[in-house]
């Protein structure tokens, strides 16, 4: 079961990275309609002859990954597993955290696009600072760590629940 | 967390100093605590070692009034529990349920006094604790139905009523659980299921026995629909004799006191708990990000693995020549600046004092003997 899910979330994120290597092919496109503004057209979504067709990829009904291309922009949309409640809230705190933080990453969105839990944008002066491969790297890693994450805080808060109601359940003895 | 112990804080800082005060004055001080315990302490300079000390409290059940000050079993408990060092001074202040007069003299000496002085800023915790156990202890016949007492409401937290129901062979605490914040509320259940399991296992068999449910209990019915209203839903403990004989009953009776205490502070240290945990994902993340920046200069190339120790060394070299570099472009600005004005006989003052300091070179390292 387990090889079976580590198996599944490879091919996604392989997946993921080949349709965001074949994507990032961007370039610097002044806006076409107002002068002297450069703006990420993917966001816009103005002039139609700008944008791709956007890639859905789907892991499960729970997990997904939608990518946006543009001439001058790419944004990349993921909707994270929750299995239960207490992941919920994770996921949802963890999220915002990073997203209230997001000028540490720069590619990241300050609100994730709707139906999404977090989403990214990256330009092409994204892409003249870094390197496209460590740009993709990084993406398909911080799925990985958010999944690995929420995980290891669930883990966490059950196990210190436990360790205090021991401590509680002590006191009576 | 000060709510966790049965000695006031504030109150023993106060008898302390009066207790060490080397010049006595008169003194009057009034304390309020948790929003709803008034304390009054008087000292007079003319008798330092006697001491005034007044309590208010709210009573825990609102339904028993305390009109006529404190029930009788509760004065009891206080004069059996400070009998040595305390007397209760009848009728207590105005305002006050109760007042003791305090005599310093006839406190131990040295580590036994500052017991003693903890023992008397519990005198809420006592207090408390008697009511309840003279309410567990003495509920009428006439109020039971079905074999079981009617629930009484008692409130030690302003806001945070819970119920005990008196059964034939057991003692029933039902704790309503409310909460500001949805996932306070899932933390919370988390912490609640866990207190579960526990009990249910073999090494708990003698804790007394802890169920949740969302919805409220069959004891509960009956009771006013604000009380049922919850969004965490109730715990209830099923207290047998056992864990009330001899000193477990104060212990006991403590704990239920405190148990919406003990869980609000468990939700706010996950909550911290949580917080710490994210904050060291997202340096790491973002360090991942500043990797995949495109660095400027030739030594980029070479950098592709910096984890290796000659490609350290190669960087701890270009950098050091770049700072060498550029020290000694600054140092020959200032002697140039410096060596403009030239003055007969003024060089050797100028060598003293107008010296350019000489940067040392990373390379080399001087031997400490």
């Amino acid at each position: 079961m387990h090889n079976l899910q580590a198996n599944t979330l490879r091919l996604y994120l392989t997946c993921i990275r080949n349709t965001l290597e074949a994507a990032m092919c961007l370039q610097n496109f002044p806006c076409q309609e107002v002068e002297r503004h450069n703006k990420p057209e993917v966001e816009l979504k103005t002039s139609p002859e700008l944008l791709l067709n956007p890639v859905l990829i789907c892991r499960n009904e729970a997990e997904k990954c939608l990518i946006e291309t543009s001439i001058n922009s790419i944004r990349i949309s993921m909707k994270v597993k929750q299995a239960d409640e207490l992941e919920n809230i994770l996921a949802k705190k963890f999220l915002r955290f990073l997203s209230m933080r997001a000028e540490a990453f720069q590619v990241l969105r300050r609100k994730p696009v709707q139906g999404y839990d977090i989403s990214f944008l990256i330009t092409n002066y994204h892409c003249e600072d870094m390197h496209k491969h460590k740009l993709i790297d990084f993406i398909v890693q911080f799925m990985e760590d958010i999944d690995k994450e929420i995980s290891e805080l669930k883990l966490s808060v059950n196990t210190r629940g436990r360790l205090v109601a021991t401590e509680f359940l002590k006191q009576f003895i | 967390m000060a709510c966790f112990r049965r000695a006031s804080p504030a109150l023993m800082e106060i008898l302390n100093k009066l207790d060490s005060v080397e010049k006595p004055t008169d003194t009057d001080h009034n304390l309020y605590e948790f929003g709803s315990v008034r304390y009054h302490v008087q000292a007079s300079a003319s008798d330092p070692e006697i001491i005034y000390l007044s309590i208010s409290t709210p009573p825990l059940s609102p339904e028993v009034l305390l009109r006529n000050g404190l029930p009788d079993c509760t004065l009891q408990d206080v004069r059996r529990g400070y009998c040595d060092i305390a007397d209760i001074v009848e009728p207590p202040k105005e305002g006050f349920v109760l007042t003791l007069r305090l005599d310093f003299a006839k406190l131990p000496q040295s580590r036994d006094r500052i017991k003693a002085i903890s023992k008397i800023s519990s005198l809420q915790a006592v207090i408390q604790s008697s009511q309840l156990k003279d309410m567990l202890w003495n509920l009428g016949s006439q109020d039971m139905a079905y074999g079981m007492c009617k629930p009484i409401k008692l409130v030690y937290h302003p806001r945070e009523p819970f119920f005990v129901i008196r059964m034939p062979e057991k003692l029933k605490a039902i704790f309503p659980m409310r909460f500001k914040d949805n996932s306070d509320v899932i933390l919370a259940t988390s912490l609640f299921q866990e207190l579960m399991d526990m009990g249910h296992s073999t090494a708990f068999t003698k804790a007394p026995h802890c169920t949740w449910s969302p919805i409220p209990p069959p004891e509960l019915r009956g009771e006013p629909f604000e009380y049922l209203t919850t969004n965490g839903g109730f715990v209830s403990f099923d207290i047998l004799s056992h864990h009330v004989k001899g000193a477990k009953a104060d212990r006991t009776v403590w704990i239920l006191l405190n148990f919406y205490a003990h869980v609000k502070y468990y939700v706010k240290c996950t909550r911290g708990f949580i917080h710490r945990k994210m904050r060291q994902r997202l340096e790491s993340l973002a360090e991942v990000m500043q990797n995949a920046r495109i660095r400027e200069g030739r030594d980029d190339k070479k950098l592709q693995d910096p984890g290796c120790k000659c490609v350290k060394k190669l960087m701890r070299f270009s950098k050091s020549n770049i700072l060498k570099r550029r020290c000694s472009a600054i140092a020959n600005q200032i002697k140039r600046i410096r060596a403009r004005i030239r003055i007969k006989g003024l060089d050797r003052f100028r060598r003293q004092w107008f010296r350019v300091p000489k940067f040392p070179s990373l390379k080399k390292y001087s031997k400490l003997d």
